[in-house]
């Protein structure tokens, strides 16, 4: 049964996660994260079941520490990478929270999400779709990401794929 | 239309050009499905794929679906996806085992080596006498074959042997089987991603190291700062760059030397057991050739990148301006479990749409097939580096004892950014384009 604290605090990190991608304040982003949280993009090796092991499969996108993270939004800020050049204007939306207190103090969570993503450039539109589950940490700044695993519906990938579309 | 108007081939004159068109014109690409990817061999999957009886897998080949099986006598089969009844769609699933593969529309059954089983209701069906002269078993693929785990297939008889069409590619084929020792495999998972641009712009780019330090300058600025790159400091020797030609389409771009981009930074080197294993096999002038980074396009849809980590592609075009990329990650068996997480790592950060890299090249065909509806423009000119470029030093080829296969090597490395290997490609391409 969730608990509501927990999907409270969940929700609030959540929603802002989205905000801070919308309006692409990735700083205020990047501190969403603890240094050593893990976000994690598994690939699926089937039509049911999705790799699980990092470290001998397949990922659409891992790492292990924020500097992955931190790495992703110096290329979007480079200015170099022709992806970004436009970047799309996306809009987040996350519900169907559920938050849990885990035994250490932290706090599980699941959602779902979806991601509009609009290309200025080509007047075109995806969308991506899937699961969140969550590890959350609470620090002196509040609370933050140890670990989040997006889990794409939808991995027949339109070109790009990155942090701002997840 | 006139596909034989699309190429203009004069080497005396310094001139290779492709028209536009070929990207652009939608029945040059009805062509290329009937002529090209329908009518030669085309990279279908690895045997490994298929370890055990009744294991099948669903492709594409052109526009027709088809399923490969290893029957049971351990055969690997390769047929069209199409029950011969009304021509359903026989199996849906991507991979998998099945002993008999059932429609699931009237229930006609094959089993795996595409033999019908069962035809429902035959008993009662008054079947005229020429029906049962038929045969209803699944049709198999013309040429099905494979060459060191690689698994080729075309649906025209109308082909030479898979020995001859890989020609001197077999070589540039075994520099990269020859790192298993116990065979290749796919690391399990799969990134697939389409980008809206022509195939053969994914094509050219496999044998383009003109666009890399511009294409992936961002990637390049991330890697530098790195702590570990800042402290590798200059690379050792010189840095030399070129290309292998070979004939039916084949090509490879290779380089040697540039910073970042040595030993060390290559999945087999982590694994100083293997590394000897294939040292010992190959020797030491065919590992240094492994060692340096390669990308093979073997014509028309495969390529494989040996630089960072270990790549396989393989694309279907959807439409003239669309199309469809699958890639894994290939490695050894039985490589060591650190070996094969560095491999991991170096592989999505590269390669898959969501690494640093390839979703720039994406977007660059995209920009490309709307730069190329500018027709107006004319001719472009991007397919003459190289052309005067001067014979090359034996002595770095003679490992791979090539004998027709046009060489080049230039010392002025990264800077070089030969377009030669792209020619081999639409030789093939029109010779196959103007077959009837």
């Amino acid at each position: 049964m969730p608990d509501p604290t927990a999907t409270a605090i969940a929700a609030d990190l959540l929603h802002r996660e989205c905000r801070y991608l919308d309006t692409r304040d990735w700083a205020a982003w990047l501190e969403l994260y603890a240094p050593n949280a893990v976000y994690w993009v598994p690939a699926w090796r089937d039509e049911y079941t999705q790799t699980s092991d990092p470290d001998t499969e397949i990922s659409q996108i891992y790492h292990d520490s924020r500097s992955g993270l931190v790495e992703r939004v110096m290329r979007v800020q480079s200015g170099k990478s022709v992806t970004t050049q436009p970047l799309p204007r996306t809009t987040h939306f996350v519900s169907n929270i559920e938050g849990t207190w885990e035994a250490d103090g932290a706090i599980g969570a699941h959602a779902c999400w979806m991601v509009q993503v609009h290309d200025p450039r080509t007047e075109r539109q995806h969308g991506n779709f899937g699961r969140y589950e969550l590890r959350l940490g609470e620090t002196n700044a509040g609370w933050v990401i140890a670990r989040k695993i997006v889990r794409l519906q939808n991995d027949r990938v339109p070109a790009l794929i990155d942090f701002y579309t997840l | 239309m006139d596909a034989s108007q699309l190429i203009d081939d004069r080497p005396a004159a310094g001139v290779f050009r492709v028209h536009r068109s070929a990207f652009t014109d939608p029945r040059v690409f009805e062509l290329e499905m009937a002529r090209i990817f329908e009518a030669t061999w085309v990279f279908v999957a690895l045997e490994a794929e298929l370890p055990q009886r009744h294991d099948f897998l669903t492709r594409q080949i052109g526009r027709q679906p088809v399923l490969l099986t290893r029957d049971g006598a351990g055969t690997l089969r390769g047929f069209l996806n199409s029950c011969r009844h009304k021509g359903t769609l026989l199996c849906p699933f991507r991979a998998g085992n099945r002993q008999f593969h059932t429609c699931a529309y009237h229930g006609w059954v094959y089993d795996s080596a595409g033999r019908n089983v069962g035809i429902t209701d035959q008993a009662s069906g008054h079947y005229p006498p020429a029906f049962a002269q038929e045969s209803h078993d699944l049709v198999p693929l013309a040429r099905l074959d494979s060459y060191r785990g690689f698994v080729f297939a075309s649906l025209s008889g109308d082909v030479p042997s898979l020995d001859e069409h890989l020609g001197e590619a077999r070589t540039l084929l075994d520099l990269i089987a020859d790192q298993a020792p116990d065979g290749l495999e796919y690391i399990p998972g799969e990134a697939s991603y389409t980008f809206d641009g022509n195939w053969k712009l994914q094509f050219e780019n496999g044998l383009d190291a003109y666009h890399f330090a511009t294409t992936h300058a961002a990637f390049v600025d991330i890697v530098r700062q790195r702590p570990r790159a800042a402290a590798a400091g200059p690379a050792p020797g010189p840095i030399v760059s070129g290309t292998v030609s070979a004939a039916h389409g084949h090509a490879m771009s290779w380089s040697v030397g540039a910073p970042g981009q040595g030993r060390e930074s290559r999945p087999l080197v982590r694994d100083a057991a293997l590394l000897e294993a294939v040292r010992q096999r190959v020797g030491e002038a065919r590992l240094d050739w492994m060692l340096r980074q390669r990308n093979l396009t073997i014509f028309p849809n495969l390529q494989i990148i040996d630089i960072q980590s270990l790549q396989l592609r393989t694309w279907q075009p959807l439409a003239v301006d669309r199309t469809r990329m699958s890639s894994r990650c290939l490695a050894p068996r039985g490589e060591s479990p650190q070996a094969r997480r560095f491999r991991i790592r170096q592989y999505e950060e590269f390669f898959n749409a969501g690494g640093l890299a390839t979703s720039d090249d994406n977007v660059m065909y995209a920009l490309s097939q709307d730069g190329l509806a500018a027709h107006a423009a004319g001719d472009m000119h991007g397919y003459a580096r190289g052309m005067a470029a001067p014979p090359s030093a034996a002595d770095t080829f003679a490992p791979l004892a090539l004998g027709e296969a046009r060489c080049n090597a230039s010392s002025a490395g990264l800077a070089f950014g030969d377009e030669t290997a792209i020619h081999p490609g639409y030789r093939e391409w029109r010779r196959l384009m103007l077959r009837i």
